[in-house]
Order: C-alpha cells, then structure tokens, then sequence
C-alpha cells in the first residue's frame, strides 16, 4: 500500500518538476512570477484533447505539436504583455499575469464548458504490474516523458551556447549585456520555453488526468511550492523539490488525511519563504 | 562623549570583510568624510550604522548608547537620517509628501508635519517643486528632496552618501553650499564621496577606507599629501583601471 | 456652523456645480429604495456597497501599502462563519456576532500577517493564496462547522436588532450602504494622516521609508488589521442577508480574486477607485450572470481578466487615473 502510494507520488512528482522548471526560467530570467503558468498547462491539454477528439491524434503525438504550440504562446504573451510591463511597478506586474490567467481560464470555461473531460482511449492505457505493485501505463509514460524534457531543459541551459546566455542573463543583465547578449531575445526564450514546459506537462497529463477549466490552478499553486523550495530560479532545484513535493503529497494525504495533502504543501511553502528564502538550492 | 563612536566594526559578506576592524569617533558639530575607491565597503560601513546590516563584531554608540543591531527606523528616531547613494525618493508621490513623511518622524499630525515639511523645502530651495511628482524630477532635484526628507526628521547626525556624485559643477557648487548651510544649524555631517576634490574643501577630517580597512584619518591637507592613501586611491589601481 | 462649512468648501475650492451634483447623487442614493422597489435593482446596489467595501478593504493593504494580497477571501469569510455560528449554536446576537467576527477576523490577520510581510512583493502575494488554501480547506473539512455542506444561519424575526429582513431589502440596502460610507471615511482618515503617508511610503520603497523612521511592519500590520476588519463586517452581512454560506461562497480564491480586481479596476491607492471599480464590475458580472445564464459561464470573468491586463500593461492607475489625466487636460 505504503510503496503503491510512493510510485505514484513518485511519478507525479516529476510532473511537478517539469511545470516549475518552466516556471523558475521565467522567474529566474525575467524576475517575473507567471501566474498564468497553470493556465499554459491547461491551454496544453485542451489543445492534446482536441486533437484527439477533433483529429484523431493520440496524445503520444500531440506532445510535439502542442509543445511547440504553448512554445510560442510564452512568446506571444511576453512580446505583446510582458515587454511592456518589466521596470512598471510590481504591482502591475503580478496583476499582468495574473489577468492572462483569469481571462485564459474563462475563455476556456465560456469555450469550452466547465465539463471535466476525459480522453478515453489513448494509446497508451492500461496499468503494469512490478513486484505486486500496480503502475498506470500513461502515468509512467507522462513521468519518464516529463523527466526527460526536465533533462533536456537543462541540457540546453548548461550545454548550449545560447543557453549559458540565458543563464548569464538571469545572472546580471547589464553585465551579460556588455558581453553583447540582447536580453530582450533571452527574455522571449525563457517565455517561450516556460511555456513550452507547461504545455508538455499538459500533454503528458491529458493522457490520464481529468481536464478542466481550472486544472491548471492546482498545478500552479503546487509549482510555486516547488521553486520556493529548489531555490528561485534553480533548475536541479526544482526538479528535486518537485519528486519531494509529490511525495510528501501522497504521504501527508495517507498519513494524516487525504483532504489535508494541498494544506501540508501550502505549509511547506509558508514555512520555506519565511524560514529560508533562498530555498534548498541556488540558481541554476 | 562623541556623538558617533564606532568600534571594532566588522561586517562579512561571505567571505568577502567589507568592515574590518572599523573604529570611528565624530565630534557633535564636525563635517567628517569618509573616502575610498569603489568597493572599499563605505556604503556598507554606512549600512551598518544607520541599522540596515547588522555588524558581525563591535559596536556602534550614538550620544552615548549603544545602538548596534536596531532597525534603521529606531536608529532614525534616535536622531539618525541618511541619504542613499542611488537616489531613493517616494517616485508616485509628490515633493511635499515625501518630506512629509520624514516630519512625521517627530510630528504626528499632519498639520504640523506639513508646516515642518515646507519650512525644510523652502531650506533646501526645492519649494517652488513641491508639488510634482519626485519621481519626474532631474537627478540634482531629487538628491535635494532626498535630503530634505532626511532633515525633517530633525537628526543630529546626517549621513549623505555621495551626495555630490553626478552633479554638474554648478549644482555641485549649490550642494556644497547647502552642506555648508546645515552644519551651521548645528547638525554633524558624516559624508561619503570618492573624488577627493570635493570633499577635501568641505570636510573638518577625513576618514580614508581601502578595502574594508582604514589606512588613514586626519585633516584634509594630510590626507592629500598621504604616501599611503595616495598609493591606495590614486595610486596603481586607478593607473591600471585608466 | 453653517458657517464653517461654507468656509471648509471655499478652502477646497468645490465649484458650486460639483456640490449640487454631489447632494443630488446622495439623494437619489438615500432615496433608491423607494424609487426602485423591485429586488433585483436593490440587490444589485446591495452588492455593489458589499463588494465597495471589500475593495476599499484590499485597497488599504493592496493600494496604499501595495502589499498585494490574494487571500482577503480569508478575512470575509471568517466574518460570515463567526456569526453564524455563534447564532446558531448559542443564540449570539448577529450584531454581536458581526463585531466577534471581526475580532477573530483582526486577530487572525495579525498571525498571518507578522511572519508574512518579512516577505516581498510576489512572495508575499503568493503567501496569500497558500494561507487562503490552507483556510478554505480546513473549513471544508471540519465538519463542526459544516464542512463543505455549509451553514444555514438560523431564521429569525424580521427586526433591525435581529439583522434580519424576510419582505423587504431595504433594510440591508441601508446597512450595506452604512458600511461602504464608514469604510470610505476611514480611508479617508488614514490617507490624510501620519498612517496614511506611512503606507505610500512603503510601498514606494520600503527600505528608504524605515530610514526616515517609518516602523514598516507596525504600519503594515494596521493596514491589514483595518482591512480585515472591514472584510469580516462584510462577511457578516453576506451570511444575514443571503442566509446561507458554504466554503466555496465565502472562502474560495476567486471571491480573493474578485475582491482585489475591483480596486485594480477603479484605481488602487486612491479613495474612490474600490466604489468605482464595484460600481462596473459588479453590474457587468449580474447581468451576464442572468442574461447569458450557465452557457455564459466564465465570459465575464474572461472580460475582467482582459480588463486587468489591459489595465496592469497600459493604465496601472486603473480609472481614476484616466479621470485625472483628463481633467488635467480639460484645466
Ligand atoms: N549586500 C551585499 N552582499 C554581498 N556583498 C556586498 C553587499 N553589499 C556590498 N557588498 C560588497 O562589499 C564591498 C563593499 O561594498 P560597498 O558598497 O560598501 O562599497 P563602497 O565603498 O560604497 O563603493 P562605491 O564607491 O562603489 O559605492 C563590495 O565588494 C561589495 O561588492
Ligand atoms: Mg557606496
């Protein structure tokens, strides 16, 4: 029972990591909070669900597709919103993102109802069984899928020219500026793969996990946790603070009561940014 | 009894001793400067006076009590205002209320705190501003609020930090003036700047600070003629970095 | 007496016409009940008085301290249950239950409020919607008080001592209007007072405002301790005049959301931003609400979040600083 609820806590953890990588790029790029992050992950199942309603595409396949999709809608939102508001008070900004996600998650709501929808056959359906233990198929798919997109965010963060770019744009703007980095375009990727990040979870997790308008909600609540705990703008960080979270989600549910799991993490996350800011782990 | 009296101040960043060993005193009445190249940690040993560091080691007294470790707002009531070497004024509100707030320090109503605040605007020759905004006025304007924000608080210590810095020669000339003008009201300035042309003529001594260390302190002509501040400040490193 | 009045508007150099239009518009204000007799203009007003006074509560802590908060659900909704509880279970007077609310509401703002405003900006923002979550949920789990079942408060006799109307709303029209206009003068209290400019301050540059004195968690904490008393008294009158709460009406993020949006709308920081700000939102979401029915579900609020980005990106002064900039012009 214990390990059953610990692989699954296990693999939605890594599905946590991908959705805070993206959003602790951002963060840590831009110095930006994205609120409409979870809405990103929505906007990605709601797009894999249509697919696959509309066009027959299984979800395996959407992954690209939507990915790229979500990619450019990180970049649409920083070129036509973001741009405008990064010296604006702070108090613009929080209320810029957060807008985009009021009004993302209602449109999605007006669009496209409030139904909790369900794809019902994906190709990759059905549970494994290891040692006794029951595994769902599309969860481990979705967790070994979000594990490598987590791998190659960070391969291209640390390996890539353009991605040590960004990293000495989050580092010092001016600095990296000198250096010839244009961090207006640094800012724009580190939209476009946050969102990109979103979608991908989103894609992985349509493959199993109800969709709904504000599916998103939850995934972003959770994601703030997991950067506060790696570290604002640590992509190790998050990765490993995202497999605690999912595990201390399923025990705090089996341990103390299953309603309480969000509370413990919300405690978590109090306790963290007040006790700890600089979270477990660094930048980068 | 000195009026400021630091002792055996030390603050680390890591591993970095941006104060070490610091031991300062300032007479009631006198004009001291303090001086150094960049990074010789004088923001810092400031930071840690008026209470926004906490000193890893020694003490700061002030009028004969000890403050080391209060917040900057319990420095302030005790008589402490300071300004900031990045200009900080209240930019979405107007000239008169950001002097206002520092009137508030002593006077609770606004009343009196607005007829406290006008009298310091009319001081420092910003009255005829005072009701734009802060955040739209040229450097040299806002450095002058800034200052009048920190004297309506009534302090007997003042702590400018570059208050000269990226002014042109004639506001220079005004700024130098004003200095003039608030130690005569009998308020003890403590000043940082780095280029030692303009704080020579002003200041009564100078404090000489390379890298977290004091390597000098004495009357201004001393310090000019300085083997070792010489050395420090115009020396090889100013050479190397030309 | 007459006197000093005349001598308090020449001071402010009212023009004549803004007076008259002022007194006529209160007039029509104090007289609305009995022109519109029909509920549903009646609930329509109650709503936006309640929501005006949910703004002007945010905006003391969000507008003037700019400590944004997404959590004022919390203070509301622990208004409501308050009372409705101590009515329920011992027979405590709704008026005492309402000044109980706000009490809890104070002192429970406070234990949120101290360990939380070491924190800045975004941090503390999202401070709020953990501490608001963790709320919701322990109230949708604790069944002493109902979970999420809700609470029905208790029918009592029609009567202004028992907070209880059953044939007519004008009664909570007056009340909801009593509260908007005593959060209104507060405001106007503190903006013009030592506190007031304390809290600009602050949020203008925190650090630069300790220097010259200002205690910015003491400040803070009174703009919180007022809002979350402003926000319980509204609870209450949610929970008297509806006569039914759950966590998902009075506790819910959205209602946090709904409640900061309006202020942003009308104009943060300033005194009338939170009426004007309930005054469009509130009619806009009614009326989808009832013409567009369950299909239109979520287009209103798609138009708020719209609003607030096209707000945040190109007017962060919300409506009120449209009003001004264009006075400006016209003077
Ligand atoms: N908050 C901090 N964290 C880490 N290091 C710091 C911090 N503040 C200052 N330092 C470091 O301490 C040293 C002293 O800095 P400080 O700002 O006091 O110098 P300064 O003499 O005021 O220089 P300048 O003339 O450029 O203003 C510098 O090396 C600086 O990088
Ligand atoms: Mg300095």
């Amino acid at each position: 029972m214990l390990s059953q609820l610990l692989i699954s806590g296990f693999l939605m953890g890594l599905i946590f990591s991908l959705v805070a990588v993206g959003l602790t790029l951002i963060w840590g790029v831009v110095e930006i909070v994205n609120f409409a992050h979870g809405a990103f992950l929505m906007l990605g199942m709601y797009a894999t669900y249509w697919l696959y309603r509309l066009l027959s595409i299984d979800p395996l396949f959407a992954l690209p597709i939507c990915t790229i999709l979500l990619f450019f809608v990180g970049i649409v939102t920083y070129r036509l919103m973001i741009r405008r508001v990064l010296t604006a008070p702070m108090v613009a900004q929080i209320f810029s993102t957060f807008g985009l996600m009021v009004f993302l998650e209602n449109m999605a709501h007006f669009l496209w109802s409030s139904d909790y929808r369900l794809i019902k056959e994906p190709l990759v359906h059905g549970r494994l069984e290891v040692f006794g233990l029951f595994i769902s198929k599309p969860q481990l798919v979705a967790a070994a899928g979000a594990m490598v997109a987590t791998g190659l965010v960070y391969w291209f963060v640390t390996r890539t020219q353009t991605g040590r770019a960004l990293q000495a744009t989050a580092e010092d703007k001016e600095a990296a500026a000198l250096m010839g980095i244009n961090s207006d375009r640094m800012f724009a990727l580190a939209w476009g793969i946050g969102g990109a990040c979103a979608g991908a979870a989103g894609v992985l997790l349509a493959n199993f996990y109800f969709i709904f308008p504000k599916v998103g909600d939850i995934f972003n609540l959770t994601a703030f946790v997991v950067v506060a705990l790696g570290g604002f703008g640590s992509i190790p960080g998050a990765f490993i603070a995202g497999i605690i979270i999912g595990l201390v989600q399923v025990l705090g549910g089996h341990l103390v009561a299953p309603a309480f799991k969000s509370v413990i993490v919300f405690i978590i996350y109090l306790v963290v940014v007040i006790a700890r800011p600089q979270g477990l782990f660094g930048k980068f | 009894m000195p009026l400021l009296e630091v002792n055996n101040l030390t603050k680390r960043f890591g591993g970095l001793v941006a104060n070490d060993r610091i031991n300062i005193e300032i007479e009631e009445g006198e004009i001291v400067g303090l001086i150094g190249p960049n990074g010789a940690g004088k923001t810092t040993l400031f930071n840690c006076i008026a209470g926004f560091y906490t000193p890893d080691e020694g003490s700061v007294c002030f009028a004969g009590e000890e403050i080391t470790g209060f917040p900057p707002e319990r420095v302030c009531k005790r008589g402490i205002a300071r300004t900031f070497q990045l200009v900080r004024v209240f930019k979405g509100m107007t000239v008169l209320d950001n002097v206002m707030v520092g009137a508030f320090s002593r006077i609770p109503d606004a009343d009196g705190a607005r007829e406290k605040a006008l009298e310091v605007l009319e001081f420092v020759g910003e009255l005829e501003n005072k009701d734009l905004l802060a955040g739209g006025l040229t450097v040299a304007h806002k450095k002058r609020v800034e200052m009048a924000r920190a004297l309506a608080t009534d302090p007997r210590l003042l702590m400018l930090d570059e208050a000269i810095a990226g002014l042109n020669p004639k506001e220079t000339e005004e700024a130098v003036e004003l200095i003039g003008e608030i130690r005569r009201k009998g308020i003890t300035i403590f000043l940082v700047e780095h280029v030692m042309s303009v704080i020579m003529p002003i200041s009564d001594r100078i404090i000489v600070l390379d890298y977290g260390k004091i390597i000098a302190e004495g009357l201004p002509q001393e310090i000019a003629t300085n083997e070792k501040v010489i050395k420090a400040y115009l020396g090889e490193r100013y050479r190397a970095a030309s | 007496m007459t006197d000093t009045l005349r001598q308090r508007l020449i001071r402010q150099r009212l023009p004549w016409p803004a007076i008259v239009a002022g007194g006529l518009v209160g007039l029509f204000i104090l007289a609305f009940p009995f022109l519109f007799t029909r509920p549903f203009p009646q609930h329509l007003m109650i709503l936006i008085f309640l929501y005006g006074v949910l703004g002007q509560a945010w905006n003391l802590l969000g507008g003037y301290a700019g400590q944004v908060s997404f959590g004022h659900a919390i203070f509301f909704g622990i208004g409501a249950y308050t009372s409705t509880i101590l009515l329920s279970r011992w027979n405590v007077n709704p008026w005492l239950g309402m000044l109980a609310g706000a009490a809890v509401a104070v002192l429970v703002s406070i234990i949120i409020g101290y360990p939380c405003f070491r924190l800045r900006g975004h941090y503390f923002a999202i401070a709020t919607i953990a501490a608001g979550e963790i709320i919701r949920l322990i109230f949708v789990n604790w069944d002493w008080i109902g979970g999420a079942r809700g609470l029905f408060v208790p029918m009592l006799d029609e009567s202004l001592l028992n907070f209880q109307f059953h044939t007519t709303k004008a009664p909570y029209y007056y009340i909801a209007l009593t509260l908007l206009v005593a959060s209104i003068l507060v405001t106007r209290w503190v903006e013009r007072s030592r506190p007031g400019y304390y809290l600009m301050a602050i949020r203008e540059d925190t650090d630069a405002a300790r220097s010259v004195g200002v205690d910015a968690t003491r400040y803070k904490l009174f703009a919180m301790i007022i809002s979350a008393f402003f926000a319980a008294l509204g609870g209450t009158l949610y929970a008297q005049y509806l006569l039914y709460i759950d966590p998902d009406s009075v506790l819910p993020l959205a209602l946090s959301v709904r409640i900061c949006l309006i202020p942003v709308l009308g104009g943060t920081g300033t005194l009338w931003g939170p009426l004007i700000g309930a005054a469009i939102l509130i009619p806009m979401a009614e009326f989808t609400r009832v013409y567009l029915g369950g299909g239109g579900g979520g287009i209103h609020l798609a138009v708020y979040g719209a609003l607030i980005m096209l707000i945040a990106v190109f007017e962060p002064g919300g409506i009120m600083s449209l009003v001004k900039r264009f006075r400006k012009r016209r003077t």
